[in-house]
C-alpha cells in the first residue's frame, strides 16, 4: 500500500510512452519498440550536469524502472549525455566517443550551456550550440535540469524512439561534410584528440 | 629580515599585507637570488603560485611568486616586472618541481616563454592558435562573435560595457529606492510607537 | 529424437536462464530500496542488442571469442540431465561424466581470452588477465568438493551422483557444500569476486570491445551458463530432479543465496580475491574431505 503514489507515476510516464501507434509495419514497431524499452547509456559526464546523474540511476529516482541503465564502454553504449557545456578540448573527446558508439545511437543534450551557450556565453573557450558540431535527439533546458527533468527527457526520447523519429545518426552520415566543417572551426584541421595506449607515459603526462 | 632585504637587494617596495603576508617588489635580475636566499636562510620551502598581472598601460607583466613556509604558517610574496613584448624568464622547475605545471600554464594564458622548461606544451587549449587569451589584448567578445554562432533569440552577446553601465544604473535605482522606503518608514514609525502606546 | 530433446534444454535453459536475470535485477533493485525493472528487461535488452549494426573490425579471431565462449556453454549444458529419473531431457549425459562437465567449465573463458586478447583494448587484456587469474584460485576448492563427492558416492556419473543421495550431499557433507558454494559464487559473477569485470575498475572488462550482435551472444551465454552451473550444483549438492518444479524451485533458492551475496558484499581487489579462495575455501574444502573419508 505504502507504494501507491510510486505505482501511480511509473503508470502515468509509461502510459505516456505506450500511446504512441504510428508505425510502418509490425517488424518495424517491434524492433522499435525493444530499442525504446532498453536504453544503455554512457558513463560519461561533461560539465556540471554530470552530477545530476547519479541520482537519476541510482535508487531515488530509479531510471532503470524505465529500462535505462548505464553501460561501461561507448561500444555498448546506445546515447551519449552531453551533461553541461562542452569546452573544444571536450568537444573533441564528445564527438570521438560519439563515432566509436554503433548505430543506432542517440544524444540527449543537458542544459542551457549545450542549447545557446547559457553563462559561458562570452566565453572564448566554449560552444555554444552543439547540434552545430553533432547532431542532438533532444534537449533538456535547466542549468542544471533536475533528475526529474532527465526522466522526462528521457521518456519523450523514447516516444520518438518508438515512432521511428529519433534518426539523429543519419541525420549524421548524411550531412556529414557540414558537421565535419564546424568542428574544424573551431578545432582546428585535426579533431580527433591525440593519444594513444600510453598517452600517460610522454610528454609530461596529461 | 626586512631590513637586511632592504639593504641587500636595493629597494623600498616591502609592505606588511598581513601578519601572515609579507610583500617585497624588487628588479627581475635579483629574483633568484633572492628567492634562494628565502628558501635557504629562512625556510621558506613551498612554492605556492605563480601569478601574472598583466600591465597593458605599463607594458609590462607583473610576475608574483607566492613562498610559504609550512612551520611558521607564514608566506612571502615576490613581485618582478618583466618586459611584455618578447616576455620570457628563467623557469624555476629545477628548484621547485610544482614550478614546471605552473610555467606550463602561464605560457598557454600569456604567452610567456619560461627558459629551461622541459615541457610547455598546452593544457587545456589544444592547437589554440590565437591570441593567448588572458593577454589583455585579447578581446573576447570580438573573438566569440566572430568564431562562434549564437542560436536567433539571445540578445545579449552585446557590449559588456554599456550593459554593465546599464545594470549599475538600474542596481544605483533600485537602491535609491529602497533608501527612500526606509526613510519613509522610519518617518512613519513614530507615529506606529505612539500607535501601539496608545493601544497599551 | 536427441536433437528434439537436445533443442528443448536449449529452450528451456535460455528461457529460464533470463527469466533468472531478469529476477536478479530486480531483486537487487529491491535490495537497494529501488522499483526495479521488469522482469523481461535482460531479455529485451539482449534482443536489442540483436538489432544494433556492427561498427568495429578487429579481425576474425575477435568475433570468434563470443562464439567459442557460446559453444562452451550448451556444451556445458548438453552434458548435465536436467532430471534424474525418465528419458527426456537427458541429452549427452550418457556420453559423458563429471569429468567432461569439469573441463568444459573453462573453455568458454579460455576461448573468451584468445578473443579478447587480439582486440587491442586495454581493459578487455585487464579483465582478461583478472579473470584467469581469479580462474585458478576459484576451481582449486570447487574441484577439491567435486572429486571428494564423485568419490564418495563413487562414480562419476552426474545422474547417479544425484539419485544416490539419501540426505542432500550439502547436509551430509556441510563443509564440502561451504567450499564448493563460495568459488561458486565466483564462477556466477557476483561480488564480492566479479572482479573481471568490474564496471568502474576495467570498464567491464572483457566486454569492453563487443558491441551489437556479439554482445548480446554474450549476454545469451551467460544466461545459458548459469542455468546449467546452477543444475549442475542441484545434482551434486542438493540431490537432483525428478520434474521440472522440483528443479525450478531448487535452482531459484540456490540462485537467490548466491545474488544475495552479490547484493550485499563489496567487490574484493583481484590479489585480495586469489588470496582469500586460496586460503578460506580451500582450508575448508581439505578439512571437509578429511572429515568425510574419516567416518
Amino acid at each position: 500500500m505504502e507504494h501507491n503514489g510510486f505505482i501511480q507515476e511509473q503508470k502515468t510516464l509509461e502510459g505516456d510512452l505506450n500511446s504512441d501507434t504510428s508505425h510502418k509495419n509490425s517488424v518495424d514497431f517491434l524492433m522499435n519498440w525493444f530499442r525504446k524499452r532498453s536504453i544503455f547509456v554512457l558513463a560519461y559526464g561533461t560539465g556540471c550536469g554530470a552530477i545530476e546523474m547519479p541520482p537519476t540511476f541510482t535508487s531515488r529516482y530509479d531510471a532503470e524502472r524505465l529500462g535505462i541503465r548505464g553501460a561501461a564502454t561507448p561500444r555498448q553504449a546506445d546515447v551519449i549525455i552531453v551533461s553541461g557545456y562542452c569546452s573544444y578540448k571536450t568537444l573533441r573527446r564528445i564527438i570521438r566517443t560519439y563515432e566509436q558508439m554503433s548505430n543506432p545511437k542517440y544524444v540527449l543534450a543537458l542544459g542551457s550551456c549545450t542549447v545557446n551557450g547559457g553563462m559561458y556565453w562570452d566565453s572564448y573557450n566554449t560552444i555554444k550550440k552543439l547540434e552545430d558540431y553533432m547532431p542532438v535527439d533532444m534537449y533538456v533546458n535547466g542549468c542544471m535540469p533536475r533528475p526529474e527533468s532527465i526522466l522526462e527527457g528521457f521518456i519523450a526520447l523514447q516516444k520518438e524512439i518508438g515512432e521511428g523519429k529519433a534518426s539523429s545518426w543519419q541525420k549524421y552520415e548524411e550531412n556529414y561534410e557540414f558537421y565535419r566543417k564546424n568542428q574544424e572551426a573551431v578545432l582546428g584541421k585535426k579533431v580527433e584528440p591525440s593519444y594513444d595506449a600510453d598517452w600517460y607515459l610522454y610528454d609530461g603526462g596529461l | 629580515m626586512f631590513k637586511e632585504i632592504k639593504k641587500r637587494f636595493a629597494t623600498d617596495d616591502v609592505e606588511v599585507k598581513r601578519p601572515d603576508l609579507y610583500k617585497v617588489g624588487i628588479k627581475y635580475t635579483r629574483l633568484f637570488e633572492l628567492v634562494h636566499m628565502l628558501r635557504d636562510e629562512y625556510e621558506y620551502k613551498t612554492l605556492n603560485a605563480i601569478t601574472c598581472t598583466d600591465w597593458i598601460e605599463e607594458g609590462h607583466f607583473a610576475l608574483t611568486y607566492m613562498l610559504t613556509t609550512l612551520d611558521r604558517k607564514h608566506t612571502f610574496m615576490i613581485q618582478t616586472m618583466i618586459n611584455r613584448e618578447d616576455a620570457h624568464a628563467k623557469t624555476f622547475s629545477h628548484e621547485f618541481k610544482q614550478a614546471q605545471i605552473m610555467e606550463r600554464d602561464l605560457h598557454e594564458m600569456y604567452g610567456i616563454d619560461f627558459i629551461g622548461n622541459e615541457n610547455l606544451k598546452e593544457l587545456s587549449l589544444e592547437n589554440w592558435i590565437h591570441t593567448p587569451p588572458l593577454r589583455r589584448e585579447f578581446d573576447t567578445l570580438e573573438f566569440v562573435n566572430n568564431h562562434l554562432t549564437f542560436r536567433e533569440g539571445r540578445d545579449d552577446n552585446v557590449d559588456t560595457k554599456a550593459e554593465t553601465k546599464r545594470l549599475r544604473a538600474l542596481k544605483k535605482a533600485a537602491k535609491e529606492a529602497a533608501k527612500k522606503a526606509k526613510e519613509e518608514a522610519k518617518a512613519q514609525k513614530p507615529k506606529d510607537e505612539k500607535i501601539k502606546e496608545g493601544g497599551g | 529424437m536427441i536433437v528434439v530433446d537436445l533443442l528443448l534444454m536449449l529452450v528451456v535453459a535460455y528461457a529460464v536462464g533470463f527469466l533468472y536475470y531478469g529476477l536478479y535485477r530486480n531483486i537487487t533493485a529491491r535490495f537497494q530500496r529501488r522499483f526495479g525493472p521488469p522482469v523481461w528487461q535482460s531479455f529485451i535488452d539482449s534482443i536489442k542488442f540483436f538489432f544494433k549494426e556492427e561498427s568495429t573490425s578487429h579481425g576474425w579471431m575477435f568475433y570468434l571469442g563470443p562464439v567459442i565462449m557460446m559453444s562452451g556453454a550448451i556444451m556445458t549444458l548438453f552434458f548435465i540431465p536436467f532430471f534424474t529419473v525418465g528419458d527426456t531431457f537427458q541429452g549427452l549425459s550418457q556420453y559423458g561424466n563429471a569429468f567432461v562437465i569439469l573441463y568444459l567449465l573453462v573453455l568458454g573463458p579460455l576461448g573468451n581470452a584468445l578473443g579478447v586478447g587480439t582486440g587491442g583494448s586495454p581493459f578487455g587484456a585487464m579483465g582478461i588477465t583478472r579473470g584467469l587469474t581469479r580462474l585458478f584460485a576459484m576451481e582449486l576448492p570447487f574441484y577439491i568438493a567435486v572429486i571428494a563427492i564423485m568419490s564418495l558416492s563413487g562414480s562419476a556419473d552426474i545422474a547417479t551422483i544425484a539419485s544416490e543421495q539419501t540426505t542432500f550431499n550439502a547436509f551430509a557433507y556441510p563443509l564440502l557444500f561451504i567450499a564448493a558454494m563460495i568459488s561458486f559464487i565466483g564462477m556466477m559473477g557476483q561480488s564480492p569476486f566479479d572482479v573481471p569485470g568490474a564496471p568502474v575498475e576495467v570498464y567491464s572488462g572483457p566486454a569492453s570491445e563487443f558491441s551489437g550482435k556479439f554482445l548480446a551472444l554474450l549476454m545469451s551465454q551467460s544466461a545459458i551458463f548459469t542455468f546449467a552451473k546452477l543444475v549442475l550444483m542441484v545434482h551434486l549438492f542438493l540431490g537432483g530432479a525428478s520434474g521440472f518444479l522440483e528443479l525450478l524451485l531448487k535452482t531459484f533458492i540456490l540462485f537467490i543465496v548466491v545474488i544475495a551475496f552479490g547484493a550485499i558484499y563489496g567487490r574484493f581487489k583481484t590479489p585480495q580475491a586469489v588470496d582469500f579462495l586460496l586460503k578460506v575455501p580451500t582450508t575448508i574444502a581439505v578439512v571437509g574431505l578429511i572429515l568425510a573419508t574419516w567416518s
